[in-house]
Parts: structure tokens; sequence; C-alpha cells
């Protein structure tokens, strides 16, 4: 167990006609002792390439990377004492789950073959898998793979685990099962975990830290709820929050945010913090758009009730504003309501969109000029 | 060869008379059976189950149920489809399968000579004589060596082949091209491109192991490297096959059973050893079944190799011993029975593979 370190590290893989492409561009990050960290960005980002570097499998092009107090950036796969788990699992077929998990120990220590059989064991009773021990891969569920999978690594007692989107190959029930074990697990064993996922909700609820990574780029690492409240950027506003945060464009004048559609004043403190920016993107978590009957202060639009999903606990509305009834594809924005309010697709109502949860980005950088409002971001952290 | 056929007529119609007497004494509601279940079907199954279910007390219950057993397996369309299946088992069966049989039944004969078979006195002579032969045993064993030794060596080599050609060298499908262009060779062509290559004073294998100061070996008169020579030439036509074989199996291990292995801590070797090689079993399987039928059938290669019947001292397999006795001293029984040694130790070889792809559904 080791804090792991990520300096700068850049990977260029060069294509066959010679040109080059960066997949990850120096991504600086400092894993700690025993913290679980959520590298998480869409498909394509350079998130498995940056695990695949810290697991050896790729190799560095540029950058450092450290466990503990050695440098491993040069060191083969072998030496790393490092465990993954993959995506596809990739139990070896021809072994039973017992010859699965030992190999790893087999093959990376010289245990004695009933010290081997006792971590074994161990581990098998741990995730509840000691019954299918004598059996092959092919006769085993894809959740019982999956533990098996995580076995393999957890026998090891690896300083680092790796893992490349260990659950996205189980269904939705299953999945949401698995993230608490995962991270039950993950906190008896106190192991430095690097773990990658594209699906948001995976890093929200499982990290103690997330990296947001986009093209690439380190975007922004915090912990999920300075992530969600706090996005550095537009695209880490955008990514974090299912549905996504609503995006508007819009001109500053003066003390207001102008578009084709709205006008929206702003206080003197918000319009100082865009002084400096022309154009901005006004950005709102679908879940501050309050759906009221008549326009309390000049935050309000008129809007159309474009469609209703219902979610039974609370519904997503997407509305639209008026004067787009007739247009081929209205550009809509969604709001979070209780499940227990009728709204009905067609309805006009009143969207209140409070100042203080507005987030406003650059509309060039995208950077954040200003998040929301909160009282205490501490308070609301779920642990340390 | 009127007493063959005289024979066979008696021994068919012999037997369809047992059968019918059996059908007929056995179970009298069997003749009406088609219609009565042909009826059943019209107004629900459950009638006639339950009617055969109450004559399975005795045997001819059991006979019936057997029959109906025969008729679920190959399908209610037998007869329909038979003009697409039909031919062709005909062809089949009377080509190959008849003249199998054929072939078992001179060997039970005397024949030689020139002149016609007499069928009248079937024994196991012939068998005798050739297991009491040493001529036989050599063959039988020169045989064995070539089958075993050819097919080892070609699967070793072709997998480490594959493997090196899986770990993506430049230029591979090339040099896969080039490993495999030896098997659209003629056996003739490889026996004589191998003459030339072995020849004792101006072979090039020769030249070369000279520069090394070994040699010169006569490998083609030589009796204890004549096989050994023939192995290698024979690897060299037919590694390419395995390797080719070898080669789709590893493309179809998912590049993640390489990496675990790795991050597991295996070395290269321990990772091709432990993960890799026994994931391909089935691939050897069927290279090795593919690749000794071939070991079988290696006489058109010594045959081209000295142009004659008589292959060099040392290299005689049971293929050409039986060619030479059949065709050069008429020993046509003789022969024969040869044959069906031969045939037995390729039914050894093929047996066990077909049961092993039966069993997997793959037949």
């Amino acid at each position: 167990m080791s804090q792991l370190q990520l300096d700068k590290l850049t990977k260029v893989f060069t294509d066959d006609d010679g040109s080059d492409i960066v997949a990850v561009d120096g991504v600086s990050i400092d894993i700690e002792d025993g913290e679980f960290l959520v590298l998480v960005g869409p498909s394509g980002c350079g998130k498995s390439t940056t695990l695949r570097m810290v697991a050896g499998l790729e190799t560095v092009t540029s950058g450092d990377i450290r466990l503990g107090d050695r440098t491993i950036t040069d060191q083969k796969a072998q030496e790393r004492d490092i465990a993954m788990v993959f995506q596809s699992y990739a139990l070896y077929p021809h072994m039973t789950t017992r010859e699965n998990m030992s190999f790893g120990l087999e093959e990376s220590t010289d245990m004695s073959t009933d010290e081997i059989y006792d971590r074994v064991e161990q581990a098998a009773e741990l995730l509840g898998i000691a019954a299918l021990l004598d059996r092959k891969p092919t006769e085993l569920s894809g959740g019982q793979q999956q533990r098996v999978a995580l076995g393999r690594a957890i026998v090891r007692e690896p300083e680092v685990f790796l893992m490349d989107e260990p659950l996205s190959n189980l269904d939705a029930k299953l999945r949401s099962s698995m993230r608490t074990e995962l991270q039950r697990i993950q906190e008896d064993l106190d192991t430095t975990t690097m773990y990658v996922t594209h699906d948001q909700t995976e890093a929200m609820t499982m990290g103690d830290r997330i990296a947001v990574l986009n093209d690439g780029r380190l975007q922004q690492v915090g912990t999920p709820l300075e992530c969600y409240h706090r996005p550095a950027n537009r695209f880490v506003g955008g990514f974090i929050g299912e549905p996504s945060m609503n995006f508007f464009e819009m001109t500053v004048e003066g003390d207001r945010l102008v578009s084709d559609r709205l006008n929206y004043p702003l206080s003197a403190e918000t319009a100082d913090a865009v002084a400096g920016s022309d154009r901005v993107t006004l950005g709102i978590r679908p879940e501050d758009i309050e759906i009221v009957d008549r326009p309390a202060d000049d935050h309000a639009f008129e809007t159309v009730v474009d469609v209703v999903e219902p979610r039974g606990n609370e519904n997503s509305v997407y509305l639209m504003f008026g004067d787009q009834e007739t247009e081929e594809n209205p550009e809509t924005f969604v709001a979070i309501v209780n499940g227990m309010s009728r709204v009905e697709a067609g309805e006009p109502v009143v969207a209140h969109v409070p100042e203080d949860a507005v987030h406003l980005f650059d509309a060039d950088s995208g950077d954040a000029l200003r998040n929301r409002v909160l009282d205490d971001l501490d308070e609301t952290e779920p642990r340390v | 060869m009127k007493e063959f056929f005289e024979r066979v007529r008696r021994a068919t119609s012999g037997r369809s008379a047992d059968r019918g007497a059996g059908a007929d004494g056995s179970d009298p509601e069997e003749s009406d059976g088609p219609a009565e279940s042909g009826a059943a079907v019209t107004d629900g199954g459950v009638a006639t189950g339950s009617d055969r279910g109450g004559t399975t007390g005795d045997d001819p219950g059991a006979l019936r149920r057997a029959f109906d057993r025969i008729d679920d397996r190959l399908g209610r369309d037998f007869v329909e489809s038979s003009p697409f299946w039909l031919p062709a088992f005909l062809l089949m069966g009377f080509f190959v399968y008849g003249a199998i049989g054929w072939n078992v039944l001179i060997s039970l004969t005397d024949y030689r000579g020139f002149g016609t078979v007499d069928y009248s006195q079937l024994d196991f002579d012939m068998y005798v004589r050739a297991f009491q032969s040493s001529a036989v045993q050599q063959a039988a064993i020169n045989t064995f060596v070539l089958l075993l030794g050819f097919t080892i060596v070609c699967l070793i080599f072709g997998m480490l082949l594959a493997i090196l050609l899986d770990r993506r060298v430049r230029y591979d499908n090339s040099l896969r091209l080039i490993y495999l262009l030896p098997m659209s060779l003629s056996f003739v062509v490889t026996a004589q491109f191998w003459l030339w290559m072995y020849d004792y004073s101006n072979g090039i294998v020769n030249q070369v192991l000279g520069l090394v100061g070994l040699g010169p070996y006569n490998f083609i008169g030589n009796p204890q490297l004549v096989l050994g020579a023939v192995i290698f030439a024979l690897v060299w036509q037919y590694s390419g096959y395995a390797m080719v074989v070898y080669l789709s199996a590893l493309r179809a291990i998912p590049d993640e059973h390489f990496e675990a292995a790795k991050v597991d801590g295996a070395s290269v070797v321990r990772m091709y050893w432990r993960v890799i090689v026994p994931q391909l079993r089935s691939a050897t399987i069927s290279a090795a079944v593919v690749i000794m039928v071939f070991a079988l059938k290696a006489f058109d290669f010594l045959y081209s190799l000295v142009g004659g019947y008589r292959p060099p001292n040392g290299a005689d397999i049971l293929a050409t011993l039986m060619v030479r006795e059949a065709y050069q001293n008429t020993n046509w029984a003789y022969g024969s029975a040869i044959a069906v040694i031969l045939f037995m130790m390729a039914l050894a070889v093929i047996g066990p593979y077909l049961v092993y792809q039966y069993r997997n559904d793959a037949l």
C-alpha cells in the first residue's frame, strides 16, 4: 500500500501515416495511500491509456509514475506489484477459479502451495465465491466471473489496484449492488485504488476523489461533490450529473446576460465575476430550476412543457421557450420536479432560474467564472 | 465373381427376411402403425401417446418404441428429403465404404498373380504372414516413427512460428505467405527438391554443414539418417499448415489474457506456457489429425524420391510396402492385408478425434 503519483504523464501514439495522436497530455495526479480515485471521462478521453501506463501495459512517452518511493515508469508490468481487473475479466478459460486466483501468487511470489491455498480461500470467503473455487469460468455467471476477477486481484495483496470499467458488463441491478460491495471491500483492504469508468454515477458514488479527463487532459480532480457543485469548467459541469446541466449561450451586457430568448439580470457580485468576458455560458442544474405558477421576479421565464419523463420519485420535464412551438427541433432544457407534481406536455409553465444556483463559464475557454453559491460545502461531505 | 454376388444376395435376402419376420411376427399392429399415428396427429397426439404407453410392458412394445425413436431422430421429412442426400450417400457408400469392404474381403483370400479371385476360402493367413514378416514390422515401426516424429516436430515448429508471427513482427503477412507456400507444392516437387538439397557431394545441406566442419553426410543412402531426412523435408512442407492453424487460434485469444498474465507477474515464457499454449488445445488436435493423415500418405513423397517402388533402405513405410507387394509382386491379397493394417492405424488416429468432435457437437 503506497501513494501513487502520476507526474506530467504523456502518451503519444504514432498513426500509420506518421501523424502523432496525443492520447494523454501531461496528466498529474497524486493518489493518497488507501485512496479510491475514479478516473472518469467520455470514450476516447485517454483514461484507459492512463491506467494501462500505470499497469505497465503501455510505454510512457514522457512523465513519471512513482509508487511509494520508487519510480516505476520504465519497469516491466511483471515487476510493479500492481493488480488489475479488466473490463472483460480476462479469466483464463482453461483454469478453475482456484487456479485463476492462485496464478498471480505462483508467478509473482515464492509462497508455498499451502500459503497460496489459504490466501485464495480467504479471498474467496470475502467475496462469497468459496463454493465456486473448482468451477471453470464458463460455468460461472457474469456476476460470479466479475467476483473471480476481483478475487484474482485481491489475493495478490498488491500495492495498487487498477480497475478498468470492471462493472460495465453487468446488468443494472447487479452493477449497483457490486458498486457498494466494491467500496466495502476497498475500505476493508485499504488499498490504493485507481478505477476507470465512463459512468459518472459510478464516479460520484464510489470515488473518494474523482479525476475528470477529456481529450487526454485532466479537467479537474476533487471530491465527487466538489466536482458536482464547483466544476472547474464547462466540460466537468456537463459531464458530471445526470441529466446534465443545462447550458445557455449568453452575451454580457453590463449587469445582465442577454440571448435571443433570455434576458437574465445579474447581481452586482456576479456581474463583477463576468466583467472580463463578452460572452459567457450560463449553466444551471436541472434540479435547481423551479417550476412556478407565475413569475415571481425577473429570473423567471415563460416556457412550454415539451415532454415529461416520469421516474416515480421525480419527473424530468423538458421545457422549451414559447416561441419555439412551431420549430422543427426546438431547443429544450430540463428541469427536475417532484414526482407528485402534475405537469402535462403542452402546458405553459414558468421556469424560475435562481441566481444562487447559476454557474457561469467563459464561452471561449470554458473556465468557470462563477460557481453556484453553497452555504458550506463541507457540511454536505459524506466522508472526509 | 458370380459366387461372390450369389453369396451377397443370399446374405442380404436372408437378413431382410429375418427382419420382415421379426416385424410381422412380433407385433401385428405394426403394419397399420403409420396410418394410425398419421390419423392421430390430426386429433391431437395425446391419445397416441397413452396408447403407446400402454404397450410398454412386453417386448413388442419396446421394439416399437425403438422404431418411434428412430423416426423421431430421422425426422418426418426423411423420405421427402432423400433425393438430396441419397445420391451422395449411395455414391459414397459404394465407392468408399464398398471399396473398403471389398478390400477387406480380398485380404481374406489368397489372391495372387494373374487370374480370378477365389472367395471360397476365407481366412486370416495373410494377416498372420504380415505380422510375422520382418519387412512389415520394420515398415510399421517406420510408419509409426514418421507419424509421431513428423507430427510432433511439425506442431512444435508451427506453434513457435505462429507465436513469433503473433507477436506482430514486421511484414507478418508476407512471412505467413512464405511459410505457407511449400504446402501448395506437390510431394513430387518437394521430393525432387530435397533430393538435390541432400545430395552427397553438391547438396546445399552438406555444403552448409561443411562450413562448420561437419559431414558430408549421405542423407538418403544412410539407413540411419534417411528417415530423419524425410521427416525434416516433410516438416519443411507442412509446418506452414500447423502455423496457420495456430495463428488463427492465437488471434482468437483476447489481448487481455496476455496482459492479465503480465500484470500477474508471469514472464513471457511462463505466460505462453501456462496461459496461452493450454488454450491452443483444440487447434493442436485438429492440426495434429490433418498432419498425421498426411504422414500416413507420405507414399508419393518416397516414391518420387527414388522414382520407384523401393524406397531408400530405412525409409520403407507401410504405404510403400503395400503398393510394392500389390503392384510389383502381384501379391494382391497380401497387399490388401497390409492396406487393412494401415487403414486401422489411420482409424486409430482419426477415430478418437471424430468421437471427440461428436461429443462436443461439432460434427
